[in-house]
């Protein structure tokens, strides 16, 4: 017993080294202390590194997992399929009555009124909603058209939605119509009705325009109001709806079923619905999948190249390369929806309603298919659908879809932009601490302040001393480049604004970089003692930009990312003049962040219209977060090297 | 107080007013971090109609406010649209002129240039408005607290332990305060925190005060009882706290654990978490000796932090208190630190409880886990309290000397 006792105190000794525990603590601490402050710039320097080049690897053909089906009550391509050539036939007959109702210019009501006839005929009741937006652009109306197959084994507690619109998602919406995937879900409409086995109603839903209908048609179906929407209520209900497949075939014929799935606001469906469909698609229907309309150059030599012709032929042909080439084509494209929040299609709607839900595209081709395919893909599926027991929960909602069959878990993406956040929060608390400490020559005791606790005892020429952090002054500029971003959002989402863009744009610009200056004049001066504003004010901006991009990152990883790029470096390179710096060279600086801040006033008129119409007509908070945001953070930066130290 | 100061106070309490009759999302009053269900308003006027129709209201499972505020707003103060936004704010202003009086009486001043800096660290923190705009009952609860400290902080003792005694009616954890109040009663309330003395106990004034204590906390269940009939709301409001029998989330670290625990074990933890509550009492009334309202300010941090039902009233409250200690400000330790925790966990909580419960992609862990990392914020500003509260006694220090905590 006593030896063991013995044995311990020798052992903490040997750990804790000889002496009083408490001074040895004191001597480790001191040393860490030292230590991290010493090695910060290269902690910076490596997180910043490792963020930014995992953000690069991402596309690597090294990443990534194959996709698989978790929820096991889907059983995806079980079942025999029986759509067949009479219900192609009949798709093709109501495909004639709509380009005839195209031809004759028919209103909204007509083809509204046609569906419904068409729906009655097959015995489904049908309605007609019709609705309005007021928007800055101008009013938008239309009128949707839905029907509702009660299910003939359950309740009608739960329902499946299958949805076309209009207008094809092709170019976003530029107006090419989408007849065939219209016929799709009339014919579809016919020929399910005649199965008894559906444990949900069907809710068919052919909706106006390209993505105002819709959302007329879900919000009202929610009982969701907007103020500046007037829509008919909707007279045939249903259940709550679990998934919903939109079905969009702008072309002749298809040779691929694109799938796209990013939502509002940067909400993903479950990954379960997407690749049961693919799975169907592939090896039901044989027809390929891809993710978007992305053909690969390597399976089709007519695709243009997607690497840049300047590139070593040797690396043209490495299979790696090539692979990585694909998968940034498709990365990038979802973060271009997902950042600013957009729909990639109809089906991006339903997921504010925490409805999972898709697009099939048929990907415009000569051939080889055609409606047979798309009815038995759209079967199959629904009849997996129909298998649901509980909403779907299983599989991933956070992930990045790479390539048809391949993605990415949270975990593997995700530290990249929380790197460069950590890399900020560091560089933010570093230039807290420095201004919180300044070198006094020796000798001449200070008034303010605590007494230095870090006193080298080599150096006695020199003394470290504590200074005075303004914390106010800085707190009181962030809240009032916030408030001026609220008032900025409030300009620019005005008629005035929309109606006299080409004006309005640099006028605001120029406005709002010219308040900030002005103001930056009566920001008072601290107290040479005292550690200068704008060094606590780039501390205070680093950390809180650190904390927006972490926690952005969990629910939009894409806006995290490119928050990262647009603002890591940007950010934590903006730093105080020295005071001997000429007044020219600082507005210089400030005038480069205001570029970055609020160029996009003048160089995308054509973004900054979509996001306010995105705003205005589908809540998406894209425009509201860049101008209360992300323009104060940048001005922030602006203003540190504009304010003198 | 000067000019500003004058102006400030009912400057501060009109915005107030004005933000409480903005139009603001209904969701805001279902909001789990802003009310709880024992502090939710939907659930009190849900309460008051049955009482209202002779249903007693504690025959269910839904309503499990005191029996005191069941009475008061049945007859005296109706809840209509118009006045509880003027009752909540009422309360919010009380409680900021008490925490305002608190700081006269710590310095011993009759007016100070702070004094507008303290109503607006109290009215305008976001953690304490945010509540409040909800209607939660917590925003009643802070107010009670703060006039039962500022009635101490005077030697008022009769009043200083009816209102502690009227909240405990509304929330049991409040019992906590009873030490450190009654022993605030009997000293003073200036700041001796750098100048620490033992103190004697003078039993023949602590005694009575305590017997006080009971006998008015007897009285108004008495009264509850015959307001109610019965006994039922003993089990119902007191109770809850003790059996945590509603697990809807709150930013609390208690639901969760009991929502995964199997049932056996849940008698045993639902006594050592309550039990743990207790053992901070005597330790930090017996370090803090010589400051009692530095105690009580510490053991409304650990209520914060630990309590069964807390809402984000309850860590603001703490959090606001720290505007009357402004000698402990260059000792704390790290405050960037804990103020970065606060940013990330408050910005954390509602978008994770969205993705739960709104959006549906996220699950339970999701906002578990912000709420472990509001834990970490308030537990970091907890332990830097206690620190900088025992290092002010040690002073300014020389060249070369450095203060360990053994």
């Amino acid at each position: 017993m006593n030896g063991a006792r013995n044995v311990l105190a020798k052992l903490k000794q040997k750990l804790r080294g000889q002496g009083d525990p408490s001074a040895a603590k004191i001597r480790r601490q001191r040393a860490l202390r030292e230590k991290i402050w010493k090695g910060l710039p290269f902690i910076k320097l490596l997180l910043f590194t490792v963020g930014y080049i995992w953000l690069l690897v991402l596309p690597s053909s090294q990443l990534g997992q194959g996709t698989y089906i978790d929820e096991n009550a889907l059983q995806p391509g079980q079942v025999n399929t029986y759509w067949n050539w009479g219900e192609v036939h009949h798709a093709d007959r109501i495909l004639e009555d709509l380009e005839q109702l195209r031809d004759r210019n028919a209103t909204h009501d007509e083809i509204a009124r046609y569906v419904v006839t068409e729906f009655e005929k097959y015995g489904i009741p049908a309605r007609t909603q019709s609705y309005s937006f007021d928007t800055i652009g101008g009013e938008i109306s239309g009128t949707n058209a839905y029907g509702v197959l009660q299910a003939p084994r359950a309740s009608g507690t739960e329902a499946i939605v299958i949805s076309a619109s209009w207008l094809s998602r092709t170019g976003e919406g530029d107006g090419t119509l989408n007849l065939r995937g219209v016929s799709t879900v009339l014919a579809l409409a016919k020929y399910l009705k005649k199965y008894s086995l559906w444990a949900k109603d069907l809710v068919f839903v052919i909706s106006d325009g390209y993505l105002d209908g819709m959302q007329a048609w879900i919000s009202t179906y929610h009982g969701e109001t907007q103020p500046n929407m007037r829509a008919e209520p909707l007279t045939l209900q249903s259940g709550v709806i679990w998934t919903a497949l939109n079905i969009d075939y702008p072309g002749h014929s298809f040779s691929h079923l694109g799938i796209f799935f990013e939502g509002l606001n940067g909400r993903l469906p479950n990954q379960d619905l997407m690749n049961s469909v693919s799975l169907i698609s592939r090896y039901t229907v044989h027809v390929p999948t891809l993710v978007y309309d992305h053909i690969d150059p390597r399976e089709d030599r007519s695709q243009p190249d997607l690497l840049p012709a300047w590139l070593p032929e040797p690396f043209k042909h490495n299979r790696d390369v090539q692979e990585y080439a694909s998968r940034a084509k498709n990365i990038y494209r979802h973060m271009n929806y997902q950042a600013r929040g957009a729909a990639s299609g109809v089906h991006g709607l339903f997921h504010q309603f925490r409805i999972d839900a898709i697009t099939l595209f048929a990907v415009p081709a000569t051939g080889p298919h055609g409606f047979h395919a798309l009815g038995r893909i759209l079967e199959s599926s629904l009849r997996t659908c129909n298998n649901l027991l509980e909403r779907l929960h299983a599989s991933f909602f956070f992930y990045l879809l790479v390539a048809p069959g391949t993605f990415m878990k949270i975990g593997s993406y995700l530290p990249s932009a929380i790197l460069v956040g950590t890399a900020m929060l560091f560089t933010g608390l570093g230039e807290w601490v420095k201004a919180g400490w300044t070198i006094s020559p020796a000798g001449v005791p200070s008034s303010e302040g605590v007494q230095s606790e870090k006193a080298k005892p080599k150096d006695d020429k020199r003394k470290w001393q504590r200074r005075h952090r303004p914390v106010l002054e800085p707190v009181a500029i962030m809240v009032l480049t916030h408030i001026l971003g609220v008032v900025l959002f409030l300009l620019i989402s005005t008629s005035w604004f929309a109606a006299n863009q080409k004006i309005a744009g640099p006028i605001t610009y120029i406005l709002f970089t010219a308040i900030p200056f002005m103001a930056s004049a009566f920001v008072p001066r601290a107290p040479s003692s005292h550690a200068s504003i704008p060094s606590v004010l780039k501390a205070f901006n680093l950390c809180f930009t650190s904390a927006i991009i972490s926690i952005t990152s969990v629910l939009n990883f894409s806006l995290a990312a490119t928050l990262a790029v647009f603002l890591g470096l940007p950010l934590t390179l903006a730093s105080p003049p020295p005071s001997s710096s000429p007044l020219s060279a600082r507005v210089a600086k400030y005038a480069a962040y205001s570029i970055l801040a609020l160029g996009w006033l003048v160089l995308c008129p054509e973004e900054t219209r979509k996001a306010i119409w995105n705003w205005e007509v589908l809540r998406v908070w894209f425009a509201p977060f860049v101008c209360v945001v992300y323009v104060p953070l940048v001005m922030q930066a602006g203003l540190v090297c504009l304010l003198p130290s | 107080m000067d000019g500003s100061g004058d102006l400030a106070f009912p400057a501060l309490v009109a915005a107030r007013l004005l933000l409480a009759f903005a139009p603001l999302p209904d969701a805001l009053k279902y909001d789990q971090q802003l009310s709880s269900p024992l502090t939710s308003y939907s659930r009190l006027r849900e309460g008051i109609y049955l009482f209202q129709h002779g249903i007693d209201p504690y025959s269910g499972g839904a309503f499990r406010h005191s029996p005191s505020l069941l009475s008061l707003f049945s007859t005296v103060l109706p809840l209509t649209p118009y006045t509880s936004p003027i009752l909540w704010t009422a309360a919010d202003a009380v409680a900021a002129w008490a925490l305002v009086r608190i700081w006269r009486l710590r310095t011993g001043a009759k007016e100070t240039s702070r004094d507008g800096q303290i109503a607006a660290l109290y009215l305008l923190n976001p953690y304490i408005f945010l509540p409040s705009l909800a209607l939660s009952t917590s925003s009643i609860e802070s107010m009670l607290c703060l006039l039962a400290v500022m009635f101490a902080c005077r030697g008022r003792a009769s009043a200083a332990l009816f209102a502690l005694a009227c909240l405990v009616q509304l929330s049991l954890p409040a019992v906590l305060l009873a030490a450190p109040i009654i022993l605030l009663t009997v000293t003073r309330p200036v700041s001796r925190l750098a100048l620490p003395q033992p103190y004697h106990a003078q039993w023949k004034r602590i005694i009575p005060l305590l017997a006080e204590f009971v006998g008015y906390t007897a009285l108004l269940t008495f009264a509850s009882t015959v307001v109610c009939g019965n006994w039922l709301w003993v089990e119902k409001t007191w109770g809850a706290t003790l059996t945590l029998p509603d697990l809807t989330p709150n930013p609390g670290l208690w639901w969760y654990f009991f929502t995964e625990m199997f049932d056996h074990f849940r008698p045993f933890f639902l006594m050592v978490f309550s039990v743990h509550l207790l053992i901070y009492i005597a330790p930090l009334c017996i370090k803090f000796q010589h400051d009692f309202l530095y105690a009580t300010f510490l053991l409304l941090g650990v209520q914060a932090l630990f309590k069964p039902y807390p809402t984000l009233s309850d860590p603001g409250l703490f959090l606001s208190m720290f505007s009357i200690f402004p000698e402990i400000y260059p000792y704390l330790r790290h405050p960037i630190v804990t103020a970065l925790i606060h940013l990330h966990a408050s910005l954390l909580l509602p978008l994770f409880n969205s993705l739960w419960l709104r959006q549906g992609t996220g699950n339970a862990n999701f906002f578990y886990a912000s709420t472990l990392v509001f834990g970490m914020g308030n537990g970091a500003a907890l332990m830097d309290a206690i620190w900088a509260g025992l290092r002010v006694a040690v002073g300014e220090l020389k060249e070369g000397y450095e203060v360990a905590q053994e």
